[in-house]
C-alpha cells in the first residue's frame, strides 16, 4: 500500500478540520482577550449561526446569503449580550460572567428548541462546491478545500486588521491593559461591544460554514465547545496566531488519532492538551501567567 | 391522595368523569371503582432533543390506537401518563420511579435510550411492574437481563443485522469494511452481522469503531477508499448517522463501494437531513412504510390524516405494537390488572397482525420475533426519499442467550 | 457569641429532625426526591468549599462525583460481597475521590481563574472519555444492578434504613465541612481567596494548602457519587460529562455562594425544577437558563443572600 498518497489525503482531512476548528475557535480567544470572559456561550453563537443559516436558507434558498446573515444576526444577539448582561457584571468578578454565560447556554438551546422543534437539520452545500478534487489516490469533497483556503483568509484579513489597523491597535492595547487603554482616552466600553459582538459573529459564521459537513440541533453548541475550549487552551488564551497554530495541531491530532490509534482516538486531544499545559501552562503563544 | 401530582390528577378528573361523584355512596362502590378506574400506561421516552421525534412517533402511534378503542377497553378508562427522560439515565431512573411510586401505572413502557433500560431494569423487575419496552434494544434483555416482567415489541440490537450478514454476503460484496459508533451496542452489531456473514464466505476487509457523536468522519472514509472493500456495513443513528452518510457521500465513496447498514441508519429521524446523500443506501430494519399489506396501509393512511401528513417510521410501529399488545391483553383479562400472572401470560400470548407482519413474543425471553426483517434500499417515491422493501428474511428470533424465564 | 452559635445548632437540629421524619408525612416519589437534593447536596457543597471558601471555581468537579460512584458500584457489585459492608459504600469512594482529586489538583493548582476553569474541566472529560470507552466500567451502559449495603448489620434496601443512612451522611458531611471552613485552616484558605500573593509572602505554604482543600472537596464528592449509585442503582460515564460540574455550579450560585447551606437549597431549586416542572412545560431548561441569569446578575449571594437582605440574618 503506498504511503505517501494515505498520508498526504489524512493530513489534507486534518486541514480541513483543523481548518473549521480555528472558525470556531478564534471568536473566543478574541474575546478572552479583550474581556477576560472565557464565553461558555460560544458554543450556542456556533449553534445559533447555523439556525439563522437555515431559516436564511429557507427564505432564500442561496448558502452565499446565510453565510453573510448568520454571522451578522448572531453578531448582534452577542452586542446585546454583551450590553445587557455582561456590562453589568464588569465590576465583580470575572467569573461572574463565565457563570453567566453558562446559564446563557440553557437558554438559547431552549429558544431554539421552541421555535424549529428538536429535529436533526442539515445545510447543504454551495452548488459550485458540491463535487469533488481528485489527485492521484486523493480525493478530497471540493467543499472542504473551499474551508480550508476560506479560513485561511479569514486568519490574514483578522491578521491584518489586528496588527495593521487602528482598529487593531485599540484591540491590542485592550488585551495588554484595559485600564491603561481606557486612560489613554480610548472609549473601551465599546471597544468591548465591538469585540464581543465580532467574537459571536465569528462563531456565527463557523456554524454556518460547518453546515454542510455536519447536522445542525439544538444541543450542538455543547459537544462543540470541548475542542474550542482545548484549542484555545494548547494555541495560549487570548492569542490569535495561538488559536491558528492550536487548530492545526488538534486537527491533525486528532486526524491521525482516528488513523493510527482509533480505539483512544475519544482521549487523543484531551492528552495533548494536558501535555501542553503540563509543560507550558499559559500554551503555545498565551500571555505569561501572573 | 398526597401522592398526586397536578398533572395526573387532572386529567384523571377529566378522563375518569363521574368516578369522584360516586365514590362517596359506599364501599362496595370504592371496589368496583377500584376494578372500573383507568388503566394507567406511563411512558419513559425523550419528548425534548434530538431525540424527541423518536419519542413522539411512539406516542402518537399508541394515540391512534386507543382513540380506535375510544380510550376505554373492557370497560376500563385508558389513560397515558407521560414523562420526558431527556436521553439521561439518572432522569429516566427518576421519573420511572415516579411513575412506579407516585402514580401507580399499571404498564410502563419506553425508554429510547439503552442505558435508561438498564437502570430501569432493577426498579421494575423488584417492583413487579410490566415494562414493555417500545425502543431500546440492548441485547441483555433478552439474555442474561431478561425477566418474566419485560416484553420488548421493538426489536433486540441483534436481530436487523444478523440477517444482514448473509444477504450482503450473497447480492451486495464479499469484502466489506464494518464501521459502529464505538460502544457496546455497535459492536454487538458488527458481531451479529458477522454470524451470517463470515459463513456465506465473506470477508472484512478491515474494522473501525469512531467515537460516538464524531463530527468528522474523513480519516475514516478515506481508510475505507485505500482498504479496497467493495461495501460497507454501517451501524449509527441520530446525528452519527446524518453526518456519516453526508459525509459518505461528499467523499464520492458511493460512487463504487456500497453502503449498507442496520435500519436505523436511514429512518425518517435522520432521513430528511441526509436528504439525496442516502439515495441507494441498503438497510435490514423490520418496517418500513413501504410495506404493502393491508394492516401497514390502513396504518399509514390513519396516522398520515391523525398526525397532518407524518408518514409513520420504525419508531411509530413500535408504538403500535405496543398500544395493541396491551389492548388485546387487557380485553383478554377483561380488565382485570390486579392479578399481575394472569395480565403476563395474556400479553406473552398476544398475537396479531401488525404493519410488520404477523407479530408475537417469544417465549423463552419476551422478546418480538421479528416476522421479517426487510431488506430496504432509499429511493425516491412520492412524497420524497423512503427506505422501500426489496428482499426480506423471514422469522429473526434473538438467541436469548443466558435468558432463563421462570416458566 | 454564644447565642447565635445555639440559635444556629437548634435550627440545625429542627432541620435535620424534620428531614428524618419526612418519610411518615409523605409518599414514597417526595421521599425519594429529598433524598436525591440531600445527595447532590453534598456534592454541591463540596464544590461550594472549593468555590465559595477557597476560591477556585472548578469546572471538573464531576469527576470525583464519577470516581466515587463507579468505585461503589464496582465494590458492591463485587464478586461475594466482601465489599458490601461500609468499606465499599462509604470508605473506598471516599479514598477514590480524594485519590483522584489528588492527581488533578497536583496539575490543576499551579494555574487559577480561567485557566484553572479549562484544566479541571479537561480533567473531567478524560475521565468521561476514558469511561466512556472501557469495557471493565461497563462503557456506555455504565453499571447498573448496584445494591444497597448492610450497614452494622443492617440490609439498607428500601424504607427508613435507607432514608436514616442518607440523611446522616448528608448531616455528618454539614458538620464536617462547617467544621473545616471554621478551623484554622478554613480561614487560611480563605485568606488565600482573598489575596494569595499576601498569604505567600506571610509564608504560608499556599499550594499545599489548596490542594488539601481541594482533595477534602473530592473526597466528599465521591462520598456523594457513591450515596448517587445506591439510590439509583445505577452509574453512568454521564455522571462524568462536564455539564454535571455546571450543575453543581448552577446548585452553589442559585443557593448562595460561601454559605454551604445554600448549596442544599440550590440543589433542591434544580431538582425540584427539573422533576416538576418538566412534568407540566417541555420549556424546563428556559425556566433554569432564566433564573440562573437573573441569579447571577441581581442576587450574587443566591437564594441565602436574599433571605439574608429580606429578614436581617447574618452570617
Amino acid at each position: 500500500m503506498p504511503f505517501l498518497p494515505d498520508f498526504l489525503g489524512q493530513a489534507l482531512n486534518g486541514l480541513a478540520y483543523g481548518a473549521l476548528l480555528f472558525l470556531l475557535s478564534v471568536g473566543l480567544t478574541l474575546i478572552f482577550g479583550m474581556l477576560d470572559i472565557v464565553n461558555l456561550a460560544h458554543g450556542s453563537f456556533y449553534m445559533l449561526g447555523a439556525y439563522a443559516g437555515l431559516a436564511t436558507l429557507a427564505v432564500t434558498g442561496n448558502f452565499w446569503l446565510a453565510a453573510l446573515a448568520a454571522p451578522i444576526a448572531v453578531g448582534l444577539i452577542g452586542a446585546l449580550v454583551e450590553r445587557g448582561l455582561l456590562r453589568p457584571l464588569y465590576r465583580r468578578s470575572p467569573l461572574d460572567q463565565v457563570l453567566l454565560t453558562f446559564g446563557l447556554i440553557y437558554l438559547f438551546e431552549d429558544l431554539v428548541k421552541w421555535g424549529w422543534g428538536g429535529r436533526i437539520r442539515s445545510i447543504s452545500p454551495p452548488e459550485v462546491f458540491s463535487g469533488r478534487v481528485s489527485f492521484g489516490r486523493v480525493t478530497l469533497p471540493s467543499y472542504r478545500l473551499f474551508v480550508i483556503a476560506f479560513c485561511l483568509v479569514v486568519a490574514l484579513v483578522l491578521w491584518l486588521v489586528i496588527e495593521k489597523t487602528r482598529l487593531g491597535a485599540v484591540i491590542r492595547a485592550g488585551v495588554y491593559d484595559a485600564e491603561m487603554a481606557a486612560g489613554l482616552g480610548i472609549d473601551t466600553g465599546r471597544v468591548f461591544t465591538f469585540v464581543f459582538a465580532f467574537g459571536a459573529a465569528l462563531g456565527g459564521l463557523s456554524g454556518v460554514i460547518a453546515g454542510p459537513i455536519q447536522s445542525a440541533y439544538p444541543s450542538m453548541g455543547v459537544s462543540i465547545l470541548i475542542p474550542a475550549l482545548i484549542v484555545v487552551v494548547v494555541g495560549g488564551l487570548g492569542s490569535l496566531k495561538g488559536s491558528f497554530v492550536g487548530s492545526l495541531i488538534i486537527g491533525q491530532a486528532e486526524t491521525f488519532g482516528k488513523v493510527w490509534l482509533p480505539g483512544v482516538s475519544m482521549l487523543m486531544i484531551y492528552v495533548v492538551m494536558a501535555l501542553i499545559v503540563v509543560l507550558r501552562p499559559q500554551g503555545l503563544f498565551g500571555r505569561p501567567l501572573r | 391522595m398526597d401522592q398526586l401530582t397536578r398533572r395526573t390528577f387532572l386529567r384523571g378528573a377529566v378522563i375518569g368523569g363521574g368516578t369522584v361523584a360516586s365514590s362517596t355512596v359506599g364501599p362496595w362502590v370504592l371496589r368496583a371503582r377500584a376494578q372500573g378506574g383507568p388503566v394507567k400506561i406511563g411512558l419513559v421516552l425523550p419528548y425534548t432533543g434530538v431525540y424527541a421525534e423518536l419519542g413522539n412517533s411512539i406516542t402518537q402511534a399508541m394515540e391512534l390506537v386507543f382513540a380506535r378503542e375510544n380510550w376505554t377497553v373492557a370497560g376500563r378508562k385508558i389513560e397515558m401518563i407521560k414523562e420526558d427522560d431527556e436521553m439521561k439515565p439518572p432522569v429516566g431512573v427518576r421519573k420511572t420511579e415516579k411513575l412506579i411510586d407516585s402514580d401507580k401505572v399499571d404498564i410502563l413502557t419506553g425508554p429510547v435510550h439503552s442505558g435508561i433500560l438498564m437502570g430501569m431494569r432493577d426498579k421494575v423487575h423488584n417492583s413487579k411492574t410490566i415494562l414493555i419496552v417500545s425502543n431500546a434494544g440492548a441485547d441483555a434483555i433478552s439474555r442474561e437481563r431478561c425477566s418474566k416482567w419485560i416484553f420488548r415489541t421493538s426489536f433486540s440490537n441483534w436481530q436487523p443485522c444478523q440477517p444482514m450478514g448473509g444477504w450482503v454476503a450473497k447480492n451486495v460484496a464479499k469484502e466489506v469494511f464494518l464501521i459502529a459508533p464505538n460502544y457496546q451496542a455497535g459492536k454487538d452489531m458488527m458481531g451479529a452481522f458477522q454470524e451470517t456473514f463470515t459463513p456465506a464466505g465473506g470477508k472484512v476487509v478491515a474494522e473501525d469503531y469512531p467515537k460516538l457523536g464524531e463530527t468528522d468522519y474523513a480519516p475514516y472514509l478515506t481508510k475505507i477508499r485505500q482498504s479496497g472493500a467493495k461495501a460497507v456495513f454501517a451501524f449509527f443513528s441520530g446525528t452519527d448517522a446524518v453526518n456519516f452518510v453526508k459525509q459518505y457521500d461528499g467523499f464520492g465513496l458511493k460512487e463504487g463501494i456500497r453502503l449498507t447498514g442496520a435500519g436505523f441508519l436511514t429512518e425518517p429521524d435522520v432521513l430528511p437531513a441526509q436528504g439525496k446523500a442516502a439515495l441507494g443506501t441498503l438497510t435490514g430494519h423490520f418496517y418500513t412504510p413501504q410495506l404493502d399489506n393491508p394492516v401497514n396501509v390502513r396504518f399509514v393512511k390513519e396516522f398520515r390524516e391523525k398526525f397532518g401528513g407524518k408518514t409513520p417510521d420504525g419508531f411509530a410501529c413500535q408504538g403500535y405494537d405496543t398500544a395493541e399488545v396491551i389492548v388485546r391483553a387487557l380485553k383478554a383479562v377483561n380488565g382485570n390488572t390486579q392479578d399481575k400472572d394472569k395480565l403476563v401470560a395474556a400479553i406473552a400470548a398476544t398475537e396479531f397482525d401488525s404493519p410488520r407482519g404477523r407479530f408475537r413474543f417469544d417465549p423463552k425471553t419476551h422478546n418480538v420475533i421479528q416476522p421479517f426483517i426487510y431488506i430496504r434500499e432509499v429511493r425516491e417515491v412520492a412524497g420524497g426519499l423512503n427506505n422501500v422493501p426489496i428482499d426480506k428474511v423471514a422469522d429473526v428470533r434473538d438467541p436469548g442467550t443466558g435468558c432463563t424465564l421462570p416458566a | 457569641m454564644t447565642r447565635p452559635g445555639g440559635l444556629r445548632a437548634w435550627g440545625f437540629a429542627i432541620i435535620l429532625v424534620a428531614v428524618l421524619a419526612f418519610p411518615a408525612a409523605f409518599g414514597r416519589y417526595p421521599v425519594k426526591l429529598l433524598q436525591e437534593i440531600l445527595i447532590w447536596g453534598i456534592y454541591a457543597m463540596s464544590l461550594d468549599l472549593l468555590m465559595g471558601y477557597a476560591g477556585m471555581v472548578s469546572f471538573g468537579h464531576s469527576a470525583f462525583f464519577g470516581v466515587g460512584g463507579y468505585a461503589a458500584a464496582l465494590a458492591l457489585t463485587g464478586p461475594g460481597g466482601a465489599l458490601g459492608g461500609p468499606l465499599g459504600a462509604l470508605l473506598l469512594p471516599a479514598a477514590a475521590g480524594a485519590l483522584a482529586a489528588l492527581v488533578v489538583g497536583f496539575f490543576s493548582i499551579r494555574v487559577s481563574g480561567v485557566y484553572f476553569i479549562m484544566l479541571t474541566l479537561a480533567f473531567s472529560q478524560m475521565f468521561y472519555a476514558y469511561a466512556f470507552q472501557t469495557a471493565w466500567l461497563g462503557a456506555e451502559d455504565g453499571i447498573t444492578g448496584v445494591p444497597r449495603p448492610a450497614l452494622l448489620g443492617v440490609p439498607t434496601g428500601e424504607g427508613w434504613a435507607f432514608h436514616v443512612y442518607v440523611v446522616a451522611i448528608t448531616a455528618l458531611a454539614a458538620l464536617f465541612l462547617w467544621r473545616v471552613v471554621r478551623s484554622p485552616f478554613g480561614h487560611v484558605l480563605a485568606g488565600i481567596h482573598e489575596n494569595e500573593e499576601r498569604m505567600t509572602a506571610v509564608g504560608y505554604p499556599v499550594r499545599r494548602y489548596k490542594l488539601l482543600g481541594f482533595v477534602l472537596a473530592g473526597t466528599l464528592a465521591g462520598l456523594a457519587g457513591s450515596l448517587y449509585a445506591q439510590f439509583s442503582g445505577s452509574i453512568t460515564p454521564d455522571a462524568f460529562f462536564w455539564t454535571t460540574s455546571g450543575e453543581a455550579l448552577l446548585m452553589v450560585i442559585i443557593g448562595g455562594t460561601g454559605t454551604l447551606g445554600g448549596a442544599v437549597l440550590g440543589a433542591a431549586a434544580f431538582i425540584l425544577l427539573q422533576s416538576l416542572v418538566s412534568t407540566y412545560t417541555e420549556r424546563w431548561m428556559l425556566i433554569l437558563g432564566v433564573t440562573f441569569v437573573l441569579f447571577v446578575l441581581f442576587a450574587p449571594g443566591g437564594i441565602v443572600g436574599a433571605l439574608r437582605g429580606r429578614i436581617g440574618l447574618r452570617a
